[in-house]
């Protein structure tokens, strides 16, 4: 019998969701008291800033050109070797409940396997584990989509699907359209019973299966909670917990536009561009909306509702912690929360996500509860970790030897061996083929309290663009600092540093299926 | 606007992979993820193995050219879709092309890879006769 294991993401949370990390709107107690008692970083990178890629390096512990998941669309590779694979080769009990995302979403013709789980109620592919997991059950961003949650829905409560907000208008795009009582895009005041909402769905799922196992079992459960991702439509019953009117501007956003938009042009073209209405690099937000167009009660509703969603997962996460406690397991269970990528929630006027390589859509919340039983001392870890380190970490708690396919490493604060933190920095990365041509490519790097970004030659930029921030002196990254003489040097040494820690593409560069 | 084109080379006369082409009803025996296909006037009606359906819109037949031409009608709301199929006389053999342009762009990759797909289930259907009913996609491996 050995340590158990919570894996538990949010989507597009932002590392100051969390009262832990100094957030002041969202009261996230059962998630604070888990990193008052382990380990809280404070720079835990992705590797990339959407959902597919990011997940594909939770999944994987590799780096996004090692596993081949580029972008959005792009399924991760059937034969990918997987940590829940590892672990369920060494007796681990594995599932996962919520957000897989490991192949596209969008799939009318039921190409994928996922897909094929969520439409027919599957829990499994045919017999067989899913990328290592025994058990899946799927929710998505509502009640549409190829997943479990939307059967269970459609089955039991049809009167409550179209509370939700539609993510995709009836061209398939993103939706550009706005509610709530300020017309924010993908704000909606939702009836549905908080009950039937899909953040207690997935609580109510994992601890289902974690009814079902034996007392004794090791057990890996990945508990992957939708949310906050737009569509921004907590149950109205909830909506009383933050009112919008009442809640401060986020520090990231300027009020002033003329303000505003010296900070974009600052920056590489495409910010200022995709602002104004004039670019359209990739799905991942409303191709019709605008976002100069964004009001300062639209900022101040959207990260209400945020932040009504966060809470509700931690009140979740809370449910699933007192069955793990009753089942007796509490001491040996290791607990790691953090989430794919964050989001802008209103940071230079944006909203969404996108090729934008800022704190905003870079620092994530992660933070790890060891076991009680393994004795370790609480701690901040300050140095830049990724993504990528998850899977290493779990096959560390779980007594296994990390395989050589990994690029991460443990977690710093696994005890022992801290081994392999001296990297350079913590890459991100992007790499974008929109169907209407338009193509961007960039790589970060942050080392030393530095952020540095690159872009390639592209549709949107020439090869010659970049942005340095340092993050001390500018914590909201307003001043780029990539043209300044006086960096020159520190902008160099990043860029080498970038080169030595960036593997080469993969060849051939795997298709992109769909749009997400 | 989106175009593009998959294309693939069938072991057969091309008057018999016309002969298939040109039965629009037939579409669903060889294009992976469609359970159903009808056609009524010029009205196909697809029924898609996630749970939804296609209406399309067949714009020609044109035996000489051995071009079929559709377009998309709904419940996807395209301001512009165009599906083309075309076939042409390699003697022994024939080859298929197979063209999308769609405005917007959202279901571009989805389809170029499900027409892609359904390329093999159509030269599967004329060369062996197997139809595409219950047939699962590749899934890609990264050693393939």
């Amino acid at each position: 019998m050995g340590r158990r294991i919570l894996f538990v993401t949010t989507d597009q949370q932002r590392y100051d969701a969390l009262g832990c990390n100094g957030g002041k709107v969202a009261r996230t107690p059962v998630v604070d008291s888990l990193a008052a008692s382990g380990i809280r970083y404070e720079r835990a990178h992705p590797q990339n800033v959407v959902c597919m890629p990011s997940r594909a390096t939770m999944l994987t512990g590799q780096h996004i050109r090692n596993h081949g998941v580029w972008m959005n669309g792009v399924p991760l590779p059937a034969d990918a070797p997987t940590v829940a694979g590892v672990l369920h080769e060494a007796g681990y009990r594995t599932g996962l409940f919520g957000k897989a995302h490991f192949e596209p979403f969008l799939d009318p013709f039921l190409r994928f396997p996922e897909n094929r789980m969520g439409v027919s109620g599957a829990t499994h592919d045919e017999g067989r584990p899913h990328r290592g997991f025994e058990q899946m059950e799927f929710a998505g961003h509502g009640a549409a989509g190829l997943v479990h949650y939307g059967g269970w829905l459609r089955d039991n409560h049809p009167e409550h699907m179209a509370g939700y907000f539609p993510v995709l208008d009836m061209t398939l795009e993103v939706n550009p359209e706005g509610g709530g009582d300020t017309g924010a895009p993908q704000v909606k005041h939702n009836p549905i019973p908080r009950g039937m909402y899909h953040t207690d769905w997935v609580a109510d799922r994992a601890i289902s299966w974690l009814d079902g196992l034996d007392g004794d079992d090791d057990w890996f459960c990945w508990l992957s909670f939708p949310d906050p991702h737009h569509p921004w439509n907590p149950p109205s019953s909830e909506l009383h917990r933050v009112p919008w009117r009442d809640i401060d501007l986020p520090a990231g956003y300027q009020e002033d536009p003329e303000e505003r938009e010296r900070i974009l042009d600052s920056k590489a073209p495409h910010w200022r561009r995709w602002y104004d209405g004039n670019l359209v690099s990739n799905y991942e937000a409303p191709s019709k909306w605008v976002p100069a167009t964004l009001t300062a009660d639209q900022v101040r509703e959207v990260n209400a509702m945020a932040h009504i969603q966060n809470e509700l997962i931690d009140e979740a996460l809370g449910k699933v912690l007192s069955a793990i406690d009753g089942r007796g397991w509490e001491d040996d269970l290791d607990i790691i929360y953090t989430t794919d990528h964050g989001e802008f929630q209103g940071d230079y006027g944006l909203l969404f996500k996108g090729p934008y390589h800022v704190d905003s859509l870079m620092r994530l919340p992660l933070i790890w509860r060891p076991a009680p039983s393994a004795t370790l001392i609480p701690r901040v870890v300050t140095e830049p970790v990724g993504l990528l380190d998850l899977a290493p970490t779990f096959c560390r708690i779980a007594g296994i030897e990390v395989p050589d396919w990994m690029d991460g490493v443990p977690l710093p604060g696994s005890g022992a061996d801290d081994s392999g933190h001296e990297r350079a920095g913590v890459i991100t990365e992007w790499d974008s083929l929109h169907p209407n041509g338009t193509e961007v490519h960039m790589q970060s790097i942050f080392a030393n309290q530095m952020l540095c970004t690159r872009y390639e030659a592209g549709t949107c930029h020439s090869g010659n663009e970049g942005e340095l921030y340092d993050i001390v002196e500018d914590p909201h990254q307003q001043v780029n600092l990539w043209d300044d003489p006086a960096r020159a040097a520190t902008r160099t040494d990043l860029l080498e540093a970038l080169d030595e820690t960036l593997p080469a593409r993969a060849e051939p560069q795997l298709a992109v299926e769909a749009a997400v | 606007m989106a175009k593009f084109t998959n294309e693939i080379v069938i072991d057969s006369p091309s008057e018999e992979v016309w002969a298939v082409v040109a039965a629009a009803e037939r579409q669903a025996e060889w294009f992976p993820g469609m359970v159903s296909s009808t056609v009524e006037n010029d009205i196909r009606t697809i029924g898609t193995a996630a749970g939804g359906f296609l209406l399309e819109q067949i714009l020609s037949i044109d035996h000489d050219l051995m071009r079929l031409e559709y377009t998309i009608t709904g419940p996807i709301q395209f301001e512009h879709h165009l599906g083309t199929l075309q076939v042409e006389d390699l003697g022994c053999t024939a080859r298929v092309l197979y063209g999308q342009e769609l405005r917007p762009e959202a279901l571009t990759y989805a389809l170029r890879a499900a027409t892609r797909d359904a390329l093999v289930g159509l030269k599967a259907l004329v060369e062996t006769g197997e139809t595409s009913r219950g047939y699962t996609a590749p899934q890609t491996d990264k050693e393939a």
